[in-house]
């Protein structure tokens, strides 16, 4: 497991679609100037505007990195090979999860590395009213990358089942628009306004509610921009919940993959 | 291989005699119609996904460049009117995207209050704030003045303006307050409150709005100081303020950057037949308040 786990993380650094994404980060050097249109918080935008750009490129990763690694694999054939060496398929897709896991994160303290710079240099030129947080700055980054391992994670879950790249791709992309608004739609339907739905649509939601990921737990930005304090056991209780959701999806994924014909 | 170098050729020739035409009409398109449309926020905040900090800092900078290009463009005369509501929506939309974001709140501040006259929106909005931006001496100190000066809430301001003086640090705002309110007159307090939001603001368009606005109240206080002079030497309220000039107490004729003209109330009170905006404004409707302090 951990020889494939190598093997994808180098895969990954020769990859095409990772080069491209790459190009993204050019766009760090733009974020100073952009965030001297703000009138009342330069520092404020220029955290807005980096840890966007951190959270875009992450997820452009996770959702073609995740989505394709496993279905080229199998696509080009190299899965046979693979598969030939006394290794589990299980074994195998957690080893190609791992890589694309520390991939991740890898990507992230680079990513994380460059808003330290930018923020540091605009917070000189324009000093916050308010003193910037780099504690809740880093602890944001870092739930941003489980965020994304956890995208990563139900790619693979639709990789496993899929023969093409239309599910795992765009599946994923669903799953995290979905994830993204379910403790929204949560919260309207116990408020007062949410009293007029019927009780099905109710049901439905509360039921999506516990099964889709809610990626806004993992949302920390507003904590790093305006530095409001973190819930230590909140962020306890959200890293549990990555573990288990993820060893769930992975779990699944592994079931299904095992299961599954290849010709 | 001929035949695509020609249909190039062509294509890019025919792309360049039309760029100029596309420019023109491009300047030409009705402003408002650049500010565009904002969908509903609960739709915005479910596609905007974990990037809603984001598209608020988006609304908000989008407000600012039309607002400030409407300022540039018409250099300070604006034969159409700026489209309130939608710039009202947009702030609106921004705060319930991004419940922290100052720079909305300062604008709803700069321009919803001065310029629309919708005292009471922005009211609902700084309080909106206040409950998010718990450590901002800034909010209060708005909501202070709003309810000093245009709604002549005394009791009001001066909560207002304790909260933001305890906010600060600093007694210095409670002061002030107290001295505005009892010692000087209401142009008085309005030209200082102008004097340092100008000081501090760094946006060209947001400097030149209060620099305007500084301008006509300066023009307002020199007509004030000439008619009680009057008042003083004859024993009553001049008829006009044309009468001040004709009869030596204002040097020279005020002028209403605005382009509006200077009168008396019957109670000697200064007005403009601009109502300080360069347009008369919309209606900014109900349906801008903010929904999530609900």
């Amino acid at each position: 497991m951990k020889n494939v786990a190598i093997v994808t993380l180098k895969g990954i650094f020769r990859d095409r679609i990772f080069h491209g994404i790459l190009v993204n980060v050019a766009f760090f050097v733009l974020i100073p100037s952009i965030a001297t249109l703000s009138m009342r918080q330069v520092t404020e935008l220029s955290l807005t505007l980096s840890l966007s750009l951190v959270s875009f490129i992450l997820l452009l990763l996770s959702i073609f990195l995740g989505g394709t690694l496993l279905w080229k694999d199998i696509e080009r054939r190299y899965t046979y090979s693979v598969l030939g060496l006394p290794l589990t398929r299980g074994r195998y897709l957690l080893g190609k999860f791992a890589g694309t896991a520390i991939f991740t994160l890898f990507v992230s303290i680079v990513l994380g590395v460059a808003t330290y710079l930018v923020v540091s240099w605009v917070s000189i030129i324009y000093p916050p009213e308010r003193a910037i947080l780099w504690g809740n700055l880093t602890v944001c980054i870092l739930f941003e990358a489980l965020k994304y391992i956890l995208v990563i994670a139900v790619a693979f879950l639709f990789s496993s089942v899929s023969t093409s790249f239309f599910l795992p791709v765009f599946g994923t992309i669903s799953i995290f628009l979905a994830g993204n608004v379910t403790q929204q739609v949560y919260e309207y339907i116990h408020s007062a306004s949410g009293s007029a739905l019927s009780p099905l649509v109710c049901q439905v939601a509360v039921g999506l509610y516990y099964i889709l990921p809610n990626f806004s737990a993992f949302d920390l930005k507003v904590n790093a921009i305006y530095g409001i304090p973190i819930s230590l056991s909140g962020t306890l209780l959200t890293f549990v919940y990555f573990v288990l959701y993820a060893a769930i999806v992975l779990g699944l994924a592994v079931l299904v993959l095992s299961r599954r014909e290849m010709r | 291989m001929n035949r695509t170098i020609i249909i190039l050729v062509l294509s890019f020739v025919s792309y360049i005699s039309i760029l100029g035409a596309f420019s023109r009409y491009m300047a030409s398109r009705p402003i408002a119609e650049k500010l565009g449309y904002v969908p509903s926020v609960e739709v915005v905040k479910a596609v905007s996904a974990d990037q809603k900090e984001l598209v608020s800092a988006f609304f908000v900078t989008k407000v600012l460049l039309y607002f400030g290009g409407l300022l540039e463009k018409q250099q300070n005369e604006l034969p159409i009117p700026p489209d309130y509501p939608a710039m009202s929506r947009m702030i609106h939309g921004a705060v319930q995207l991004d419940p922290y974001n100052m720079d909305a709140y300062y604008f709803a501040q700069s321009i919803l209050v001065w310029d629309v006259g919708k005292v009471e929106i922005a009211n609902e909005l700084l309080d909106y704030g206040m409950r998010f931006r718990a450590w901002d001496w800034y909010l209060p100190y708005f909501a202070g003045f709003n309810h000093a000066y245009f709604l002549k809430d005394y009791a009001g301001a001066a909560r207002y303006y304790e909260q933001a003086g305890r906010l600060s640090g600093s007694d210095l705002l409670k002061n002030l307050a107290g001295r505005y309110l009892q010692e000087s007159g209401k142009t008085d307090m309005a030209l200082a409150y102008l004097y340092a939001m100008e000081k501090g603001e760094k946006n060209p368009a947001i400097k030149k709005s209060f620099r305007t606005r500084m301008m006509a109240f300066q023009e307002v206080r020199h007509i004030e100081i000439a008619r009680d002079h009057y008042r003083q030497t004859i024993g009553r309220l001049p008829a006009t303020v044309e009468v001040l000039i004709q009869e030596g107490y204002l040097r020279t004729p005020p002028v209403d950057p605005y382009g509006g003209h200077f009168y008396l109330e019957l109670d000697g009170r200064v007005a403009t037949t601009s109502k300080f905006a360069f347009v008369s404004t919309k209606s900014v409707g109900k349906k801008n308040k903010v929904q999530g302090a609900h």
